[in-house]
């Protein structure tokens, strides 16, 4: 349009010459007979119809201009979005991966879980009989399939090579149809393939172990690849868009459930036989049109006929339907509670933001009421003002939202930082997705709106008169109600802070008394330990041959210069595996009517075991060495345990039976001091230790105790091992103290740092706010404080006007803050550290710190305000 | 929008999609064009040419493409469309109508 215009202008302009104008007369009465360029666009724009549009345009040229001309301001409000938004992104990126994100199946929703549940467990495993039962006398589903945990397996590249762990997973043969996932290449298990145990030794490969470990060839299909010293036929790849149904980790490979005896788990039971030998999640596709209610009625008649038939197994066993949702918000689950915590905390910050932004933009439209005024007193419609004004919020908004979407990439890059010390690769699954970006859009439209109605609504209700005709209106007589609203801005914003300082420090409190009670593994032990896991069952080893390698690696382990003592576990406290349970009946208890058997964690160790760890034994003794699979069965319990059964006696020399009234009695010969087993949240739990050589188990840690640096015993032990069986692979080799850090002070660390940042994020803020505020009120009066110091006010009388306001508002923020904090504190105390009562000593750092804080912040403006030379106030006029 | 006194009513259209059915020409030819050849009775200003040429083009009767002048410089040229050609017939039709019966009126000799 331009150009045409101004092509049409040189034309004239040679006409006019041509005509024996001057060139300079002749470009004049162009214009002039045109006039004006400008308007004639507009005219055009007019005749197009396209007001909102080029209107919109317009506001923004103008609302960028406006903006660059208070550049400091205007980064200030872009950081501060940017902070508040990204803050958020992240938290929703967290919750976004372990509550929000579908399978990656089509139709996730109809995907539900099934689970076994007794008193003690509302999340259990089937058995392998049960999840027949299940697929074949349901009726509600599309398809019943089955899939066991992720299980370390040996896997061989090429013949001779050492095996490496990958992770597979024993799924039914029907797994990959009723998902609706089709493979890449090659082709899915076929329903019969899971039947015949043993027979169909096929294998279904996952993208990223075909691309990592077979450099995705295309023939792999048909191939043979080695597990668990079997051989296995590849008959296909899953898709790319199928990275299995964990959150956090990955399977390498599916094999079908009839293979179990390859990759079995648990040796002291028989995988298809044992109706209690319950290793397997199962899922189902419900049928289209079928409820909720109608599969759960279903199911639970089903459990209960079960438990009629198989009283054994089954008894007081029950079974449940849940959704996605419900399993990946179930109770037990630490991971998505912080991330429900970590997102309120994170919006907590948002709204700090964008108070703060609404109270710079208020006090920005007051040194505009003049332009507003103007503008108002030419015609512009107030709409159409209010318009533009939410124009340069948004704006700003969208350049804040930019650049949180940055904050939000460091802040999910933080997260993806912390290494698990987990056997196979943990990942951490928190990623910027459409789904969060969407919601990080949204949220920064809300917060223009939020941050930028006030201050329009507010802008545009200007008194003509008094606005045109200073250059800064006095809002004397309206200036209570427009304070009204910053004040509570900033009374909400320490308000926040407080909470959110509050909570940081809960937190880190909260973790440090975890560790305070003495109840893990003491600095001495756990600095000078190394571990490494075996499982001969990578190398086929039966029962006898495990025996065999066990004994003689620790006989040899011992002989290792500088070892002081070594011990067998099958997981050391603090490991991220869960432990073992036991089923069991203290001799002489009678069972409640409708329980068959207690439950404890449990842990199969040898002699050196609580001497390794320093665990003291309380009462009793330990393991010894003279308790071999001859001997009579023995037990040592924890000191929980101990009081939990026998309040008023001592354990030693009870019995136990095992599995149930009639089953193998155990002597128990010790009492041994309570430990954290699981985590640091452990807050006394019973648990039993089993002398590894009465009660085998295949996977065992190694730990080694010397006085020195542990990782110089790594040389000699995989000599020691070497020399045993060199295709034995050292799983999850390390030092203690690695573990340890990461259950104490890594994750907890973590947590504690993204808390705490939003803490202090939210309190930066609440400063600018107040001083911010103060700076404003004390401009605003200058007239009135120059006229009271003229008549002799003191500067101390000034301060005391000035920061009396700021005062108040500190006090009212403390006190809501307080409060929030008490209820965050419930909260917490509720959701992650199983605790009550109130700790008094964060609230007594904390709010002595915040107020001065604050009120250094209300004070600066304040001081200002006493050297404000009367002449000035006179010549505010 | 100011209005062309000096055009009748409602014309400008008419004539525009005329000058542009003859041959493809530039808004500064067109101004031209329709000087001479009303004899310089008939003049248009910018500001009601270049909104009317905007106005037929939103409407699809004409279409608009930069292209070289004769004296190599660009200019957007604007050429009649199959759609803007019916518009011309039914507008000079109407046209006719309409100044046949006005020149009959005002040709009735005051007996």
């Amino acid at each position: 349009m331009d150009e045409e215009l101004r092509f049409h202008l040189e034309h004239k302009i040679e006409e006019g010459i041509a005509e024996g104008l001057s060139p300079s007369e002749a470009r004049r009465q162009a214009l002039a007979a045109m006039g004006g360029l400008e308007q004639r666009k507009e005219e055009i724009r007019d005749a197009r119809r396209v007001h909102w549009l080029t209107d919109f345009v317009d506001d923004v040229r103008y609302a960028t201009r406006s903006l660059r001309r208070t550049p400091w301001l205007s980064a200030f409000i872009v950081v501060t979005i940017a902070v508040g938004i990204g803050m958020t992104a992240t938290p929703l990126s967290m919750l976004d991966a372990l509550i929000f994100r579908p399978y990656p199946v089509p139709h996730p929703g109809r995907v539900v879980t099934l689970v076994s549940t007794t008193r003690d467990e509302a999340y259990g495993d089937f058995s392998h009989a049960e999840y027949l039962d299940l697929r074949d006398h349901t009726k509600s589903y599309d398809g019943v399939v089955a899939s066991s945990t992720l299980l370390p397996v040996g896997f061989v590249a090429r013949p001779g090579e050492t095996p490496t762990v990958r992770g597979g997973q024993l799924v039914s043969g029907n797994y990959f149809r009723v998902l609706g996932v089709d493979p890449q290449i090659g082709r899915a298990f076929r329903d019969d393939e899971d039947q015949a145990p043993g027979r169909d030794a096929v294998v279904v490969l996952a993208p990223d172990f075909w691309r990592r470990d077979l450099g995705a060839d295309p023939a792999a299909v048909g191939r043979t690849i080695r597990l668990n010293g079997a051989d296995f036929t590849v008959i296909g790849v899953a898709p790319e868009s199928f990275p299995g149904m964990y959150i956090f980790s990955r399977p390498d490979f599916y094999v079908p459930l009839a293979m179990a005896k390859t990759f079995s788990t648990n040796p002291e039971k028989s995988f298809f036989a044992d109706r209690d030998d319950r290793e397997l999640a199962v899922r189902a596709r419900l049928k289209p049109g079928v409820s909720m209610l109608e599969a759960r009625n279903e199911l639970t008649t089903l459990a209960r006929n079960l438990a009629r038939e198989y009283p054994k197994s089954n008894r007081d066993r029950g079974a449940a339907v849940h959704t996605q949702f419900e399993m990946r918000t179930r109770g037990n689950d630490l991971n998505w509670k912080f991330g429900v915590i970590f997102t309120i905390l994170a919006l907590a910050v948002l709204l700090v933001a964008c108070t703060n932004v609404a109270g710079l933009l208020l006090s920005r439209a007051r040194s505009r009421t003049r332009e507003i005024a103007v503008r108002l007193a030419v015609g512009a419609g107030r709409s159409r003002l209010i318009r533009m004004l939410l124009t340069e919020s948004l704006v700003l908004a969208i350049l804040g939202g930019l650049a949180g979407v940055a904050v939000a990439y460091a802040g999910i890059h933080f997260m993806a930082s912390l290494s698990i010390p987990a056997e196979l690769p943990v990942k951490i699954p928190f990623r910027l997705d459409t789904r969060v970006l969407l919601a990080t859009v949204a949220l920064s439209l809300l917060s223009a709106l939020a941050c930028g109605l006030a201050p329009a609504l507010q802008s545009t209700r200007t008194n003509l008169v008094s606005g045109l005709k200073s250059s800064e209106a006095s809002d004397v007589e309206r200036g209570p109600r427009r304070l009204r609203g910053r004040s509570a801005l900033v009374v909400a914003q320490i308000a926040m802070s407080l909470m959110l300082l509050t909570a940081a420090f809960l937190m880190y409190r909260g973790f440090h008394n975890t560790l305070l009670d003495r109840m893990t593994i003491g600095q001495d032990a756990r600095d000078h330990i190394l571990m490494t896991r075996f499982d001969p069952r990578l190398v086929q080893y039966d029962a006898e041959q495990t025996r065999r390698f066990y004994r003689l690696l620790g006989e040899r382990a011992r002989q290792i210069p500088g070892v002081h003592s070594a011990a067998f576990t099958q997981d050391p406290p603090l490991a991220l595996d869960d432990p073992g349970v036991v089923a069991f009946v203290p001799d002489g208890f009678v069972m409640p009517r409708e329980r068959e058997a207690f439950t404890s964690l449990m842990d199969s160790i040898d002699e050196g075991y609580f001497e390794t760890l320093g665990i003291p034994i309380l009462r009793g003794r330990g393991i010894l060495a003279t308790d071999t699979a001859d001997s009579p069965r023995v037990a040592v319990v924890n000191e929980h345990f101990a009081r939990h059964y026998w309040p008023n006696g001592d354990a030693v020399g009870k019995r136990l039976r095992l599995d149930g009234a009639n089953g193998t009695p155990v002597e128990i010969v010790g009492v041994a001091q309570t430990m954290k087993y699981r985590d640091t949240f452990d807050r006394g739990i019973d648990f039993v230790y089993m002398p590894f050589s009465q009660h085998p188990a295949a996977r065992m840690v190694l730990l080694l105790r010397t006085d020195g640096d542990p990782l110089q015993l790594l040389p000699p032990v995989r000599g020691v091992v070497h020399g045993l069986d060199a295709n034995m692979p050292m799983l999850e080799t390390r030092t203690y103290a690695d573990l340890y850090r990461y259950a104490t002070v890594e994750g907890p660390g973590m947590a504690i740092k993204l808390v705490g940042t939003l803490g202090i994020v939210g309190l930066l803020l609440a400063i600018a706010g107040l001083y911010g505020l103060v700076a404003y009120n004390v401009s605003r009066r200058t007239r009135e404080i120059g006229i009271r110091i003229a008549i002799g006010a003191k500067p101390a009388d000034v301060i005391r006007l000035v920061m009396g306001k700021g005062l108040a508002l500190v006090a009212a923020g403390t006190a809501i803050g307080l409060a929030l904090g008490f209820g965050l504190e419930r909260l917490m105390n509720a959701m992650l550290f199983n605790a009550g009562g109130t700790d008094v000593m964060v609230y007594l750092m904390l709010v002595p710190a915040m107020v001065l804080v604050t009120m250094l912040a209300a004070y600066l403006p304040a001081r200002k305000a006493t050297r404000i030379p009367p002449t000035l106030a006179l010549r505010c006029e | 929008m100011s209005k062309p006194a000096d055009l009748v009513q409602g014309t400008l259209d008419l004539l525009l999609l005329k000058i542009l059915a003859l041959q493809p020409l530039h808004g500064w030819a067109i101004s031209l064009r329709l000087r001479s050849l009303s004899s310089d009775v008939l003049q248009v200003s910018e500001g009601s040419l270049y909104p009317a040429l905007h106005k037929l083009e939103q409407e699809g009767w004409i279409l608009a493409e930069w292209k070289q002048t004769e004296n190599n410089r660009r200019a957007k040229f604007y050429a009649l469309t199959r759609l803007g050609r019916r518009q011309l017939e039914a507008e000079a039709a109407n046209w006719q109508r309409l100044s046949a019966a006005i020149s009959y009126l005002v040709q009735l000799s005051e007996a």
